[in-house]
């Protein structure tokens, strides 16, 4: 919000370094500004198209767990508000098809369908990466079952299911569980048809389906149609039956109320990355408090080597959620996750306090996946020709951890290392604040008077 | 591969080699992370003394997940071989009968390994391929579980037969030694392969190949882990038949209804110790209409079929095995392949004290059956 309003900092949103030429004091940035095929300087953010328009894609925000628009904002508090066109699925770019709804309901006029991208030369004196991160592909550890088993999920994507803006609007539904009450609709919709098939033999026959159907079987009905009457009266029961099971099943169905975290998936893993990702323990145990307070029956379990709560607080913090929000922390690494007949997941691992095998079988299984350079780290890191260290970040050194190999290229946050929210921000001051001080040395800094 | 005080001084006692291990969740004192952390604090003499050494089945389904790659398989291996020097020995299965048959080989005997090959197809004595044949023909003497050990090795030569090759088949090839390597004696494993080696090096082959996935297992790490780089490539069939078979022109008539549902048992060996998990599929998915259905733990957790290096064959075993059938019938196929003769003897084995009726089958002689 800040950095939108600001009167000295342009944002240029939805768009993309290509190359960055020159030195400290004087870099010229080419920046490719993607077409939004919206006009940033019209559109007042209103959604009226989005809230218009036919064609539902899957919402990446959400983490493909809800619907979005072809004219699409990534997420609510996006700055800027400006909606955007994906053109891999609106229908105007589509060959042979047509739409147009979002130009027409648009009142500011904002949308224009022939924007084209823009290339820019932004002149700097200094550059800031913060770039982030990634998380791990949990697939990579096949033992826990991520892509296979429905209900093991990410703890970004059980972050969504927390949030009030988030596809189950803050209720932790099982991914199956979801799936089952979204298959209502369109098995209703076959009971529909096939109810619809029967009315036409009741009109043509005049007589109810639970009149003739008796008749039928005791053989006083016979011919080619009323056979195909009656196998649709068959066909038709079928389904009714089916669709009376599965509401009562939906009505039924509870929200997850055990909940088991599992620390580490990826980090201090020499299979993939040595180093400890430092925020998921703490945002684990975030999670469960949460989910705790929106479901006084939940049990959530932590399941770990240890809990690293580095930092003024944390460590009260850990013991808050073991006191007030029950959380139980298990000292282990868990070794591989099953299912039971209802996709319920069951953990397997060492209690290494009690020196036993066991298996745990919950809800919900939450991986805390670990924080990866973002693919636009190494990117990057070739355009302008910066170092990476071992890991993929990119190298600085530990008595200047903001300056990267080039002069006049700062980097902060998670694109320097694995590091939470507050330690980001702190990185992102100081790293403004070293390209002030390095520039006004070169004497080429220029404040606003 | 030596296991160094500083590799094992990584360990972080996470306790994921136990949890994952099929003995620890039979046996609630055996748990490989107890070994290494006793290793680490300098008990080793307890570790080389103990019996829970043998029965770790080196079935590397702990060491493939272990976060820091400490390989539990090989420092058991390496302890077995201190262990039988103090003479902690294992408890030998068949009588020890299997360990004779290869401390024989050891001896410069006279053996008649080619009888059953003349009768089935075309091989050679000198040539680009050598198939190691391995210890199918004495299984067959040794133990007998129907007609299960041979079927195998006559499929396989059939199978590349109809790909135009007539392999080196040799009278001198003797065991490969991975039941001795794995059961601490690498004075044997030595002699072995250094007869195996004047064996292929006098066919003047290019290429070995092998259908028993301990004898590939053994020949890609362990021979030239003690050897040095061989001088010639070590292939697994499945690779070649995966490669090759579809581009042959052979035809396979569709699955029928009766048999046309599978699964498969990934073998060890093949699977978490060479990472061959696809091509066996492959194969199998050449047979029009033959579904396959996978068990819950597949590839790379599959459990092991209970026991290996023919010893310490134990309850622990009979339950492993029975939990496996199980879980394979779970799937409702009626057929369970394996590509590993042992898996196959061990699984049909169990089954034959059970009511787990299924049919146990060899991977190429289900293929080779369904050839048009
Ligand atoms: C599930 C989960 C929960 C968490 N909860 C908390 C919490 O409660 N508290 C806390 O302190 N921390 C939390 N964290 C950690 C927090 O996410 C990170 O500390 C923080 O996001 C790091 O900020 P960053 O700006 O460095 O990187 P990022 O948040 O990754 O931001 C980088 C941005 O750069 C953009 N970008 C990347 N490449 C380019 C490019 N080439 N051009 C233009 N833009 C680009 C990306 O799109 C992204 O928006 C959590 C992490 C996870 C995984
Ligand atoms: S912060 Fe916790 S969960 Fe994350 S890598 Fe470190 S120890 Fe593991
Ligand atoms: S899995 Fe590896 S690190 Fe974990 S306890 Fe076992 S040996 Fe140690």
């Amino acid at each position: 919000m800040d950095v939108g309003r600001h009167p000295n900092i342009r944002l240029l949103a939805y768009s993309e370094v290509e190359k960055v030429e020159g030195e400290l004091g004087d870099f010229k940035v080419t920046v490719r500004k993607k077409a939004r095929y919206v006009d940033e300087s019209k559109c007042t953010g209103c959604g009226a198209c989005a809230e218009k328009c036919p064609t539902a894609i899957s919402d990446e925000y959400n983490l493909g767990l809800a619907n979005a628009k072809a004219i699409y904002r990534y997420f609510a508090q996006g700055i800027p508000s400006t909606y955007t066109i994906n053109t891999n699925f609106c229908r105007n770019f589509q060959a042979g098809k047509k739409c147009g709804v979002c130009a027409k309901v648009c009142q500011a006029g904002a949308i224009d369908y022939k924007q084209q991208d823009q290339v820019l030369e932004v002149e700097a004196g200094a550059v800031i990466l913060a770039t982030g991160y990634e998380l791990f592909d949990a697939r990579r550890i096949p033992e826990y079952g991520y892509g296979r088993l429905p209900n093991v999920v990410t703890a970004l994507e059980f972050e969504r299911f927390l949030s009030a803006s988030g596809p189950t609007h803050g209720h932790v539904y099982r991914p199956t569980d979801l799936a089952l009450k979204e298959s209502l609709p369109e098995l209703e919709k076959s009971r529909q048809k096939a109810f619809k098939a029967l009315e036409k033999f009741e009109k043509q026959f005049e007589k109810t389906s639970d009149e003739f159907y008796p008749l039928y079987e005791a053989g006083e009905l016979k011919g080619e149609d009323y056979e195909k009457w009656a196998e649709q009266v068959r066909a038709f029961r079928d389904l009714d039956g089916e669709v009376q099971a599965r509401k009562e099943k939906v009505a039924s169905l509870e929200s997850a109320h055990r909940l088991a975290f599992i620390q580490c998936v990826g980090s201090r893993d020499i299979r993939f990355n040595r180093y400890c990702s430092g925020f998921c323990c703490m945002h684990a145990i975030k999670e469960a408090i949460i989910a705790r307070e929106h479901d006084p029956q939940a049990q959530v379990y932590i399941i770990g080597m240890d809990i690293r709560a580095v930092g003024k607080g944390f460590e009260e913090y850990r013991n808050r959620g073991a006191k007030e929000s029950h959380i139980e922390y298990v000292r282990s690494r868990v070794a591989e996750i099953t299912e039971d007949k209802d996709h319920s997941p069951v953990i397997w691992y060492e209690d290494t306090k009690e020196r036993v095998v066991k298996s745990l079988p919950v809800d919900l299984v939450i991986l805390s996946t670990a924080c990866e350079p973002s693919p636009a780290t190494r990117i990057l890191a070739d355009i302008i020709g910066l170092e990476v260290n071992d890991f993929g970040f990119y190298a600085t050194d530990p008595s200047q951890p903001l300056d990267t190999s080039r002069p006049g290229i700062f980097v902060c946050g998670c694109a320097q290392s694995p590091m939470d929210i507050p330690e980001s921000v702190a990185q992102a001051s100081s790293a403004a604040a070293r390209a002030a001080q390095v520039l006004s040395g070169s004497g080429t800094l220029r404040l606003a008077s | 591969m030596k296991l160094s005080k500083e590799q094992i001084d990584y360990c972080m006692e996470c306790g994921v080699c136990t949890g994952s291990c099929p003995i620890s969740r039979l046996i609630p004192t055996f748990s490989p992370r107890q070994m290494i952390k006793r290793a680490l604090m300098d008990l080793d003499e307890t570790v080389v003394k103990g019996r829970e050494l043998w029965a770790c089945l080196t079935c590397a389904r702990c060491s493939t997940r272990c976060p820091v790659q400490i390989d539990f398989p090989e420092f058991a291996r390496i302890y077995r071989g201190r262990a039988r020097k103090e003479g902690n020995l294992p408890q030998l299965s068949h009588h020890g009968t299997l360990q004779a048959v290869t401390a024989l080989q050891t001896r410069p005997v006279r053996q008649n390994r080619t009888e059953w090959a003349r009768e089935t197809g075309k091989f050679a004595s000198t040539g680009d391929y050598f198939f190691f044949v391995g210890c199918a023909p004495f299984f067959d003497a040794a133990i007998k579980f129907g007609d299960t050990s041979m079927d195998t090795v006559k499929s396989v030569l059939k199978l590349v037969n109809r790909m135009g090759i007539e392999p080196v088949i040799s009278d001198d090839e003797c065991c490969c030694g991975h039941d001795a390597l794995w059961s601490g004696d690498e004075a044997t494993f030595r002699k072995l392969v250094r007869k195996n080696l004047d064996a292929i090096s006098g066919s003047g082959a290019k290429t070995v190949f092998f259908s028993c996935p301990e004898g590939y297992a053994t020949f890609k790490h362990h021979v030239p882990q003690y050897f040095g780089e061989l001088p010639f490539e070590v292939l697994h069939i499945t690779e070649f038949l995966a490669r090759e078979l579809p581009g042959s022109g052979v035809k396979f008539a569709p699955a029928s209804n009766g048999d046309g549902v599978v699964t498969y048992q990934d073998p060890c060996r093949l699977g978490r110790k060479a990472g061959i998990y696809e091509p066996p599929r492959d194969l199998l998915k050449l047979v029009p209409g033959l579904q396959i259905e996978e068990m819950g733990l597949n590839r790379e957790n599959a459990v092991c079929c209970g026991t290996s290096a023919w010893m310490e064959c134990s309850n622990c075993s009979k339950t492993m095995q029975t939990e496996r059938l199980l879980e394979a019938l779970e799937t409702g196929a009626k057929t369970l392949i394996t590509a590993c003769p042992k898996c196959r003897i061990h699984l049909t084995c169990a089954q034959s004290n059970t009511d787990l009726h299924m049919d146990v089958a060899d991977l190429y002689t289900f293929i080779l059956n369904r050839i048009e």
